[in-house]
């Protein structure tokens, strides 16, 4: 062997030599020591290399658990969707345990099952019979308002036809009692199929938006006080006489799973309190909306009011010999215009300021002040209550909520007419 | 070694580091090919004793700052093996597979059992268990893998025609 070759032999053994005393020396470091180190190494040059261990970890896990976490999940969403089928009924029963106490007797529950053709869309067969109390033309209500009403009983089912059925009839009337008329299915097309309508509403009798509609208890079937549906507006019919109303129904059909049947006997006693809790404070959150309406309309009548007068002013400033002569009037008093052809001469004419209100313009809505002089009903009793004289003579408020103030102005006394006495022939 | 086949040496020993963090994760068996000993022996019988110890040495120092106990362990194994190859790459020079298999077993096994005994977490017939059985079955496995890589990177390992 060369002398270079025995060197370069030395050499190695050398390296060996060192690389193992190195290798025994990190060994006996102690831990302290030692664990920088390798935290050094694994942070610098092997960072790559873990980083990318990790990612095949991760991945073999993944795969590894593929199966399985595809089964957990769809387990987990057919759990999530027995969840909320099973909320929606929990919220149902829960509904009719509330209203059950309410009704404290005369009630049976049932199951409602949907028709099982398409020919049967409008009607539910229920699990309860005559076995169980069931009578035919006992109403069928749900926590929400009525249903429908039984027509065919069964020892131990029945079945009912719901308010979308054509022959579905319930008198109802607004929350005050002011309105009366006859609900039935709208027979419309599309989604309109769904709604009711209020038929056979007196042309003076006006329902705002919003306003709940409750079975008036008439014609014996349907007891008093059950929500029907909330008014949407109101329809354009042929009859001029009469008011029609769209309403949006408080009972969706689908959503009929669990019902009550009211006994007729039941019924015959009424239900109002049964849901006069909730139809109160629906009625007070209107109260309180409308009383809002009123004082933006009573201010935006004032100023109507003021315009009109302005123009009034401006009128007979102009044309002065067109004004016929006015009785000498108190100080102060503007002379009142010449009465418009028709009127009687002696017969009290109103200023714009005294009903600004009662003479909307025509252009504003179809009559939105009758929501009004319902809400400020209540002025009028507070007004006379109040002794007389000690009220101010001119207050906004009796001159523009009561238009029909003239009804409180005693009449003449009208004098005794004569007996007609037969004569005699001569 | 001319700066070409060097640098063809040092991709493919990159390559076997990667795939030993890559593949060896996904496999998930038992017995493990270790790339790192296929990398050490590829690349040890092509250098000096000497360098072969120090390239074992330093591969072994990567390895142990991912074990949390017997640091120094595997670069005092690694480097006895590179050193080892090295100096008996005559009797491996013969382009046979089967050759190279056997030295890719011998190689791993000699790793586990101065890794073992160097790091003296194992003993008595836990010890005999893993010698005897664990790591020969482990260093087949390496071989395996080492002849394929073999196969797969021959264009690569060739020497340039002069």
């Amino acid at each position: 062997m060369s002398r270079a070759g025995r060197f370069e032999t030395r050499f190695d053994l050398v390296l060996l030599v060192g690389c193992a005393f190195l290798g025994f020396f990190v060994r006996a470091l102690p831990a302290h020591v030692r664990d920088p180190l390798a935290s050094t190494i694994r942070r610098t040059v092997l960072a790559p290399l873990v980083s990318l261990q990790r990612s095949a970890e991760l991945t073999r896990g993944a795969l590894d658990t593929y199966d399985s976490r595809t089964v957990a999940l769809d387990s987990l969403a057919l759990q999530a969707m027995e969840a909320r089928s099973l909320a929606a009924e929990n919220d149902a029963l829960r509904g009719l345990l509330a209203l059950g106490p309410r009704l404290r007797w005369g009630w049976i529950p049932a199951e409602a099952l949907s028709g099982a053709s398409a020919t049967s869309e409008f009607t539910l067969t229920l699990t309860v019979g005559s076995n169980a109390g069931v009578r035919p033309r006992s109403a069928v209500v749900a926590p929400e308002g009525l249903v429908g009403m039984v027509q065919t009983v069964d020892p131990s089912m029945s079945i009912a036809i719901i308010w979308p059925h054509p022959d579905f009839r319930v008198s109802v009337m607004d929350e005050e009692g002011n309105a009366f008329g006859i609900a039935q299915a709208h027979l419309g097309r599309g989604p309109e199929r769904y709604l009711l309508e209020m038929r056979g509403v007196a042309y003076r009798s006006e329902i705002a938006p919003g306003t709940l509609i409750l079975s008036s208890g008439l014609g014996g079937v349907y007891p008093r006080g059950i929500p029907v549906g909330t008014v949407l507006h109101e329809l354009e019919t042929p009859e001029g006489w009469t008011r029609t109303y769209l309403l949006l129904p408080s009972v969706r059909p689908q959503d009929v799973r669990s019902v009550v049947v009211i006994d007729p006997q039941r019924a015959s006693e009424g239900v109002q309190q049964v849901w006069a809790r909730q139809s109160s404070r629906d009625s007070v959150t209107r109260r309180i909306v409308a009383a809002n309406d009123s004082i933006a309309r009573r201010q935006a009548a004032l100023a109507e009011a003021a315009r009109r007068q302005a123009e009034t002013d401006s009128a007979a400033a102009a044309t002065p010999q067109t004004v016929a002569p006015q009785p000498a009037q108190g100080a102060g008093e503007s002379p009142s215009p010449a009465p418009p052809p028709g009127r009687a001469a002696g017969q009290p004419v109103r200023t714009p300021e005294a009903r600004p209100a009662a003479a909307p313009p025509s252009d504003t809505g179809p009559r939105p002040d009758t929501a009004r002089r319902d809400t400020a009903r209540p002025d009028t009793s507070r007004r006379d209550t109040v002794p007389p004289g000690t009220t101010p003579p001119d207050t906004t408020r009796r001159d523009t909520l009561r238009p029909d103030t003239t009804r409180l102005v005693p009449r003449p006394p009208v004098p005794p007419e004569k007996p007609v006495v037969p004569q005699e022939p001569a | 070694m001319s700066g070409g086949r060097a640098l063809r040496i040092l991709l493919a020993f990159m390559m076997l580091v990667v795939l030993h963090f890559t593949l060896r994760p996904f496999l998930g068996w038992r017995t493990e090919p270790d790339f790192l000993t296929v990398a050490l022996l590829l690349a040890a019988v092509r250098v000096r004793p000497g360098t072969a110890a120090v390239i074992g040495f330093l591969l072994g120092l990567g390895r142990d700052a991912l074990l949390l106990e017997g640091y120094g362990s595997s670069a005092i194994a690694f480097a006895f093996v590179g050193f080892g190859a090295a100096w008996l790459k005559a009797a491996f020079f013969a382009d046979n597979l089967a050759l190279n298999g056997f030295f890719f077993f011998l190689g791993k096994w000699a790793y586990d059992v101065m890794f073992l005994i160097v790091e003296r977490r194992l003993e008595g017939m836990d010890l005999a268990i893993q010698l005897g059985v664990w790591s020969p079955l482990s260093a087949a496995v390496t071989a395996l893998a080492g002849v394929l890589v073999l196969i797969v990177m021959r264009p690569l390992l060739q020497a340039a025609p002069t």
